[in-house]
């Protein structure tokens, strides 16, 4: 069990002359964590620490299992992050080339790939939308190509960073079930919506760089809520 | 530009991507390095115009109607081009250089407009792969031009977003106060766009 989940020992993150994280020590297992906290908490530094896109400057880390500063790219191929501003997560000019671009590097046969490609493209509603150019799209749609890209690779670990932010109530819930309800995934989700984040096994809140409590999402929703109020 | 791709069946179409970006990239030579005389003028056009007849892009006028369509996307460059050179060099290199830039420029289009990015990248990966041997990376250099590629729209959509912002706090458009924002912006999506390819699993 420990060896698929997150751990963080003293971990510290410094970025240009601040502490962006500080001493963060924590051991998250549960198959789907939130992690919520008000702005500027730390919660995207967290996500991407987590993700292998940011080093840590001091302390231990282990994801899955593995230490992000050895084992980058077996870490890359098995977790997928997804991130709340979609433009930046498009590649390719077309819908589904932009998700063909995920398997690129499998070298699959063509017909294979269009198979995979067609079948997330279904799963994700963007069949009607396959020969569109990808950075014409709206905002919402943008984030479930990206959310498609990112699945389509399998991932063991998704870690998602407000990924429902530009989404209408509608796609917001087809979003939020492909993150949740999935079993063959773990779930990292950083969100400030505190509905989806009651859904998941396990909730960290974070306040000002450092972890300010962990446990079942009821419990620290209410944490949370109890710090907003005051 | 990027959106350029319109499906199709005809002979261009089909042709496999590698010897296509050849043939196109031949012609487009041969159009370029017309001499600067009248005799180019006519020369070139005729072989901008039959290069979209007889490319099979579409049923009746559908080809022409494209070439009008590229033509007039490039109204711009070509009136610059054009006075700009009838002012420094005269009339006869004047005309005969605009031609055979913009006949270079349509013809080129045909590329964008029958093949995809895709196809076009895998193209180029395998074409670079002899030369792999001399230490390029052609998978890398293939990856290097998508991205390029696919960052234009975006910058020009974060172009128009820095604009947007600067009007509505009611500052005039002014190329001085819109320079340093928009770089900012630019570096920021740079920034991003390498999160977002680690992300994707490249390397
Ligand atoms: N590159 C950077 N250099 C310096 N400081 C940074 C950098 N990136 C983030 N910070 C700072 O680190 C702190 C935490 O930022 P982070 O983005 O992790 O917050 P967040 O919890 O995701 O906030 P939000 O809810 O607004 O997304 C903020 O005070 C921010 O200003
Ligand atoms: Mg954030």
């Amino acid at each position: 069990m420990i060896e698929s989940g997150i751990r963080l020992e003293n971990v510290g993150v410094r970025l240009g002359d601040t502490d962006v994280l500080r001493d963060v020590c924590v051991e998250l297992n549960a198959r789907t964590i939130a992690v919520i906290g008000e702005n500027g908490s730390g919660k995207s530094t967290f996500a991407r620490l987590v993700g292998g896109l940011l080093p840590r400057t001091t302390g231990q880390l282990r994801v899955l299992g593995l230490d992000p500063a050895r084992r980058a790219a077996e870490l890359r191929r098995r977790i997928a992050v997804v991130f709340s501003n979609p433009d930046a997560q498009i590649i390719m000019p077309t819908v589904a080339e932009d998700i063909a671009f995920s398997l690129r590097s499998d070298k699959l046969r063509p017909a294979e790939l269009q198979a995979r490609v067609e079948t997330a493209m279904e799963r994700f509603g963007l069949t009607h939308l396959a020969q569109r150019a990808s950075h014409d799209l709206s905002g919402g749609q943008k984030q479930l190509l990206a959310l498609c890209g990112a699945f389509i690779r399998n991932p063991e670990l998704v870690i998602a960073d407000e990924p429902t932010a530009y989404l209408d109530a509608r796609n917001a819930r087809i979003v939020a079930n492909h993150l949740l309800d999935g079993t063959d995934h773990r779930l990292v989700l950083v969100t400030h919506d505190l509905t989806l984040a009651a859904r998941c096994d396990q909730a960290v809140l974070f306040a000002d760089g450092g972890l300010a409590a962990i446990g079942k999402p009821a419990e620290v929703i209410e944490r949370y809520e109890a710090v907003l109020r005051c | 530009m990027l959106t350029l791709y319109k499906p199709g069946t005809g002979w261009l179409h089909r042709m496999p991507a590698g010897p296509k970006l050849l043939l196109i990239l031949a012609v487009v030579l041969a159009v370029s390095l017309l001499p600067a005389r009248w005799t180019s003028v006519p020369v070139a056009a005729c072989v901008a115009f039959l290069g979209y007849l007889v490319a099979g892009l579409g049923p009746g006028m559908m080809p022409l109607h494209e070439l009008g369509r590229q033509l007039y996307a490039l109204r711009w460059i070509i009136g610059i081009t054009l006075v700009s050179q009838v002012i420094f060099i005269g009339f006869e290199p004047a005309v005969a250089n605009t031609t055979r830039v913009i006949a270079a420029i349509v013809l080129a289009a045909l590329l964008a407009l029958s093949t995809r990015v895709t196809a076009l990248l895998d193209a180029i990966e395998r074409g670079l792969r002899p030369f792999e041997r001399l230490g390029l990376d052609s998978q890398r250099v293939a990856l290097l031009l998508t991205v390029t590629i696919s960052t234009i729209p975006v910058l020009g959509r974060r172009a128009a977003e820095v604009r947007d912002a600067q009007r509505a706090r009611g500052a005039r458009n002014n190329p001085r106060t819109f320079i340093i924002p928009f770089l900012i912006v630019a570096l920021k999506h740079a920034d991003e766009l390498g999160d977002a390819l680690t992300a994707r699993g490249v390397r």
